[in-house]
């Protein structure tokens, strides 16, 4: 809730100083936009039944275009995405290679008609280089984030807000697997800590489908 | 033939209390979820084709041998099953009948099979359509079928053993494709299968043994329910520290310093953020 306060506070400090978006992406990190929120963990106290149809429609639905490479050009972001699952712990299995981005295979794929597809990324990695998640500490709202398919059409979001969350409060709506559709890109976020294991946040940004592809 | 089991719910709508809105998400809502059950049905009886009633109304025609509905939503309450052999009924004598109560928020599914002597008979089991962790599926199996006790082996090892009809077992295994047979128990002597069973994340996968091993019709029906993920235990994407100054509790300062008031704020919310965590 603090966290929720403070957020809104710089908001308002922004707002207060008239910040423009600079050309050069000047300024620090700040969230924006409506972070993902915990109803939608709602979804646990769906009956199974009612899910989508259960098994006979899935050969389609896991047929879906798997997600090949990840572009925020205002950023400069562009990695090569991989399917990931889970790690024995059952933590998000994540590419060692900070270049890399893995999608979480188990939940929807980016194009996907309903819930929110995860892409996530190193910060940075054990030998003292950036990853190309890293890049997503400057996004602004608006930010175009587009998702390369194999076997199927690019699809674009926009993103619509970015917050920062201690990583054993990460919401579980950004693994939902029904609701409108979003894109969720994942990394780590400061402060680091390293008796603690390092990085002891996440930083969250949630992008929304773009209805029209060919709009500016 | 695909069972007709929406478009028979939506028909009798206002003949009896069966039906809410079929299969539609806005089931969610506490209060419909509060009064209504989610039934399955199963058939598992060689060579008869059946149409099956609930409280003298019609929920399935032409339902064949093997197959699984999908779970629909019933009222909460008390239902007399009646199985007919297809175009018999209602009127005339039913092959199977027998009173089911399904309670608000139950999950169950009603088989039509064999008892173990051979014998039609229904079943009703409840299904367990609780939350797995990430990366998990809940595999069940339910042994329906004419034959003496099995056990269900993944992989050529025995998973559950000294099952007996009509009785089930359950586990929470890795989710992925397992190479599964079923042997007479103790032994090695593969009554069904192999069979690629798919247990899908986040999914419960029923698997059932129908048939009769006199007849040598044994075979295996599948079942899915889903919405029981969870997310990841954490997303652990972070490296060596690189993006920040050491032991620091914000982003590298190259990175923050030009957003003068800004990264102030950003500071003390990082400082907050800190504070609140120790």
């Amino acid at each position: 809730m603090t966290v929720a306060v403070l957020v809104a506070v710089t908001a308002v400090v922004l707002g207060v100083l008239g910040w423009a978006r600079g050309p050069q992406r000047a300024g620090s990190p700040s969230d924006f936009g409506a972070a993902p929120s915990a109803t939608a963990a709602g979804d646990a106290g769906r009956p199974s039944g009612t899910a989508p149809p259960p098994s006979a429609a899935e050969p389609a639905a896991v047929r879906q275009a798997v997600p090949a490479r990840v572009l925020v050009p205002g950023v400069g972001l562009d990695a090569r995405v991989e399917g990931v699952g889970v790690t024995p712990r059952g933590d998000m299995t994540v590419p060692d290679d900070p270049a890399v981005a893995g999608w979480y295979r188990y939940g929807p794929a980016p194009g996907s008609p309903e819930g929110s597809a995860v892409l996530v990324g190193h910060l940075d990695g054990e030998t003292g280089d950036l990853g190309e998640f890293a890049a997503l500490r400057d996004v602004r709202a608006g930010d175009t984030v587009e998702v390369r398919r194999d076997g199927a059409e690019p699809v674009l979001h926009r993103v619509t807000a970015r917050s920062t969350v201690p990583k054993d409060e990460l919401p579980a709506s950004a693994f939902r697997r029904t609701g409108p559709p979003v894109l969720t890109l994942i990394t780590c976020a400061p402060p680091f800590q390293p008796e603690r294991g390092g990085y002891t946040a996440n930083l969250v940004v949630t992008a929304e489908p773009v209805d029209d592809p060919q709009a500016p | 033939m695909r069972p007709r089991f929406p478009v028979a719910i939506a028909a009798s709508t206002g003949a009896c209390a069966l039906a809410l809105g079929v299969a539609a998400p806005a089931m969610a809502a506490p209060s419909a979820e509060q009064e209504t059950a989610m039934v399955s049905v199963v058939h598992g009886i060689p060579g008869m084709t059946v149409d099956v009633y609930a409280n003298g109304d019609e929920l399935l025609a032409g339902f064949e041998p093997g197959t699984v509905t999908e779970p629909q939503s019933l009222t909460a309450g008390s239902y007399d099953i009646q199985i007919f052999e297809a175009g018999q009924g209602p009127d005339g004598k039913p092959a199977l009948e027998k009173t089911v109560e399904v309670g608000e928020g139950d999950a169950a599914t009603i088989a039509a099979h064999l008892s173990a002597d051979g014998k039609p008979q229904l079943t009703a089991f409840a299904d367990d359509v609780s939350k797995v962790d990430a990366g998990k599926g809940r595999l069940t199996v339910r042994h329906i079928a004419a034959a003496p006790a099995v056990d269900v082996r993944a992989g050529g090892q025995p998973v559950f053993t000294g099952l007996t009809n009509p009785n089930g077992d359950s586990a929470v295994v890795d989710a992925g494709t397992v190479d599964a047979d079923v042997v007479l128990a103790g032994t090695d002597t593969v009554a069904i299968g192999p069979a690629e069973v798919n247990v899908a994340e986040g999914a419960g996968t029923v698997v059932y043994a129908w048939g009769s091993a006199e007849d040598k019709n044994l075979a295996l029906a599948t079942q899915k329910f889903s919405g029981m993920d969870s997310m990841p235990k954490g997303v652990h994407a972070g490296g060596g520290g690189a993006a920040v100054s050491a032991n620091s509790t914000t982003w590298t300062p190259g990175w923050a310093a030009a957003g003068g008031a800004v990264a102030v704020a950003g500071v003390l919310a990082a400082r907050r953020f800190a504070g609140k965590r120790g």
